[in-house]
């Protein structure tokens, strides 16, 4: 506590316990127009200054990074081990004493993996809280193992329709996000008009999810079927599911689409799409463009490491994640069996 | 409340005073005829408290330890600490039979009590469904260790608040914050994460010398009524809130750099094309009219890292053994930032905790209800994952 300043002659009680210094009169200005910056506690830090013109300046604390209201990782793992409120690792090290943990949890639990962003946005309590809150989803319906290009049929509950239950068929053309925020979006012609109907895949408003076909696609996602032709995403009501078998791989669709002439919704050449039929593709591009897509099918992001860390999951964090799972299948499947 | 006027006596004491460090930049276009046209700038002004005691200091190397022998004393470092959270703890206390009966604990005072607030950590955000079939986005917050450091009473705030401490308020407006000049509140210091002593230095571990506690990451303060009161070495824990009870977080938005003035202030910029000569992203006029350009005009420049406060924000699911609070919506700032959590001070939240008072001054053992508390506790509204929807017809 600095001592208080001495008051000149007077009766002003000045006493700072009580009152307080506002307000300044321009008459004093010039006692501080012109003073360097310099604080009085050799304790404090000296600020950091910048050369201008005006003078000696200070940069403001978010300039310098000084204040940083975060815990850095060193320090939420030293909070959680002295604390004991960490992430519970008692699943993973279960699954460590098994054998490996078989392909097929990694086909079935997809959206399981940990989102790929900085890690200054992931949090491991919060990615377990995800998995558990997947799997007790799973107790409730089932949903099946199913990939983009797959044929699907959606019941969702809605009060409008006559039976309570609107009923929507149609290709898997797209399938994002990780954890409870994973979605898939379904595209079918209903009245020679396009649909495209996008489903939270762990909104408690679906009733279940039927797979008819089980298919894999040579994309990632299939948008380009927008602007083919409505033949390739007709799929019938009415279709009956065919019998698929876990243990197979999944059979791949190889089929390349011919696209219909420009204009289209997007530049699909420079996206690396195989699931076109490249050569009429560039039938309809002029010389430019097609050299372009050819040099970016060139497939140079195949040397880029970079590009390939910062757009993979880090292997140890996916091992984690699946180890994490597939003890939690276990115990899934023993409560179906307990149910029936 | 209009402000008296300052005395000239004042100002030659703050003259003559050592505040060399302390300096008039002109003010913001003033719109009162009371407002002052000087306010006073000095280094610390935007740092966290107490900003006069050094948290960090470089790590010593000891060349004399083994490295067997550095990590065995830090983990007798760590142990000492855990020792020392869990004996202050509420556990702690109520399993004591050395312990005196509590005092009388105070009983909620409408419009008059506001209690102290918790500390949190940010951790991300997890989506869930109401009953009715609708989504609601829940904020993972987690209640570290934190313990009460100090109460100051509304009395001494005068005395707290010194002049180290000086607010550009204090000098640039006529009017001081309503809790400094009401002095209806007192400060209640609390301390959070505690950690090993060899991050921090002597001072900061003195600070926490004196209540009795092992040192702490970081220091928080909170408006509280003096009949809501804690003493120091109190124990704040995770059912100091209870699922449906609304709350206010206060924390340090997201860092998103410099900016131009398109991001950070919503300004339309310039026509993309049609002739346009290098004028895209940029301000325009200054409005300046002759003068000068007035202090406050909205320019590029650092966006984000401001205290900013999310009200009235309901606790809709409470986890135990992870120590979480899931409140409905979205809070300032990035995962692993700390957060601060409070009644919230809506008038419609203050109406329905005088019909339904939480526990005051905090929770405490004795409330636990019998059998303890499940592992997650959900507002009724909200539907857990292991159900199933069913909609009203």
């Amino acid at each position: 506590m600095p001592p208080a300043p001495s008051a000149a002659a007077g009766s002003c009680a000045l006493s700072l316990g009580s009152r307080f210094l506002f307000g300044c009169r321009v008459t004093a200005a010039h006692r501080f127009a012109a003073s360097p910056v310099q604080p009085p506690s050799p304790l404090h830090q000296q600020p950091h200054l910048q050369p201008c013109r005006q003078g000696r300046r200070w940069l403001r604390p978010e300039l310098r990074g000084v204040y940083k209201p975060r815990l850095s990782p060193e320090a939420m793992k030293e909070f959680w081990r002295l604390s004991g409120i960490g992430p519970d690792h008692s699943r993973a090290k279960a699954a460590d004493q098994q054998a490996e943990v078989p392909p097929e949890i990694k086909r079935l639990y997809q959206e399981a993996l940990p989102p790929i962003v900085s890690q200054d946005y992931r949090d491991p309590i919060v990615e377990s809280l995800h998995r558990a809150e997947m799997m007790r989803r799973r107790r409730v319906i089932n949903i099946p193992e199913f990939h983009v290009g797959s044929i699907l049929a959606v019941s969702v509950m809605d009060k409008h329709a006559p039976n309570k239950v609107n009923r929507f068929v149609g290709l898997c053309i797209l399938r994002r996000h990780t954890g409870l925020f994973t979605t898939f979006t379904l595209r079918n012609m209903v009245d020679q008009v396009c649909v495209q109907i996008e489903y939270e895949l762990y909104s408690p408003s679906i009733v279940s999810i039927q797979l008819l076909k089980l298919e894999r696609r040579l994309d990632d996602n299939l948008l380009y079927l927008m602007d083919a032709p409505h033949s390739h995403c007709t799929i019938p009501f009415d279709m009956v599911p065919e019998p698929y078998s876990r243990n197979d791989p999944v059979p791949v669709n190889r089929e390349r689409v011919r696209l219909n002439p420009p204009p289209w919704m997007c530049k699909w050449h420079l996206h690396g799409y195989q699931g076109i039929d490249l050569e009429h593709l560039y039938s309809y591009l002029s010389d430019k463009d097609v050299a372009k897509a050819i040099e970016f099918s060139k497939a140079y992001k195949r040397y880029d490491l970079l590009d390939q860390y910062l757009n993979r999951v880090p292997v140890p964090d996916a091992d984690y994640a699946f180890k994490d799972i597939f003890i939690q299948h276990q115990e899934l499947l023993q409560h179906q069996q307990q149910q029936q | 409340a209009s402000a008296p006027a300052l005395s000239s006596q004042l100002i030659v004491a703050m003259a003559t005073a050592p505040h060399t460090w302390l300096r008039l930049v002109p003010s913001c276009r003033s719109y009162s005829k009371a407002t002052r046209l000087y306010k006073i700038d000095y280094p610390w002004k935007d740092e966290p408290k107490p900003h006069w005691v050094r948290q960090f200091e470089a790590r010593r190397v000891d060349a004399d330890l083994t490295p067997e022998n550095r990590d065995w004393l830090r983990q007798w470092r760590l142990q000492r600490v855990r020792d020392a959270v869990a004996s202050s703890s509420e556990a702690a206390a109520a399993a004591s039979p050395l312990k005196e009966p509590p005092a009388a604990r105070p009983l909620w005072t409408p419009r008059v009590s506001q209690r102290c607030g918790l500390v949190g950590i940010k951790l991300g955000i997890l989506p869930m469904w109401y009953r009715n079939g609708q989504k609601v986005h829940t904020t993972v917050v987690q209640i570290p260790d934190q313990r009460v450091l100090r109460w100051v009473p509304p009395e001494d705030l005068g005395n707290y608040a010194s002049l180290r401490e000086m607010r550009p308020y204090r000098l640039n407006q006529s009017f001081l914050p309503r809790w400094l000049t009401q002095q209806r509140w007192g400060l209640q210091l609390v301390g959070a994460v505690p950690a090993d002593p060899a991050n921090f230095t002597a001072q900061w571990c003195g600070i926490f010398k004196a209540a009795g506690l092992p040192p702490m990451r970081k220091i928080s303060r909170f408006l509280v009524s003096p009949d809501a009161a804690l003493q120091p070495g109190a124990c704040l824990g995770l059912h100091h809130f209870r699922v449906g009870d609304c709350v206010d977080v206060v924390a340090r938005t997201v860092n998103r750099g410099f900016q131009g003035v398109m991001e950070r202030h919503l300004m339309e910029g310039g026509p993309a094309a049609h002739g346009s000569t290098k004028f895209h992203r940029k301000m325009g006029s200054a409005a300046g009219g002759g003068g000068p350009i007035y202090r406050g005009k909205r320019m590029p420049g650092v966006m984000g890292n401001r205290f900013r406060a999310a009200r009235s924000l309901p606790v809709l699911r409470v986890n135990t053994k992870h120590r979480l609070l899931f409140i409905k919506g979205f809070t300032p700032g990035p995962p692993h930032s700390y957060c601060q959590i409070m009644d919230s001070w809506m008038l419609d939240v203050r109406r329905s905790l005088d019909a339904n008072p939480p526990p005051m001054p905090t929770y405490f053992a004795e409330d636990a209800p019998e059998g303890g508390y499940p592992e997650d506790v959900y507002h009724p509204d909200l539907l857990p994952y292991d159900q199933p929807l069913e909609l009203p017809d």
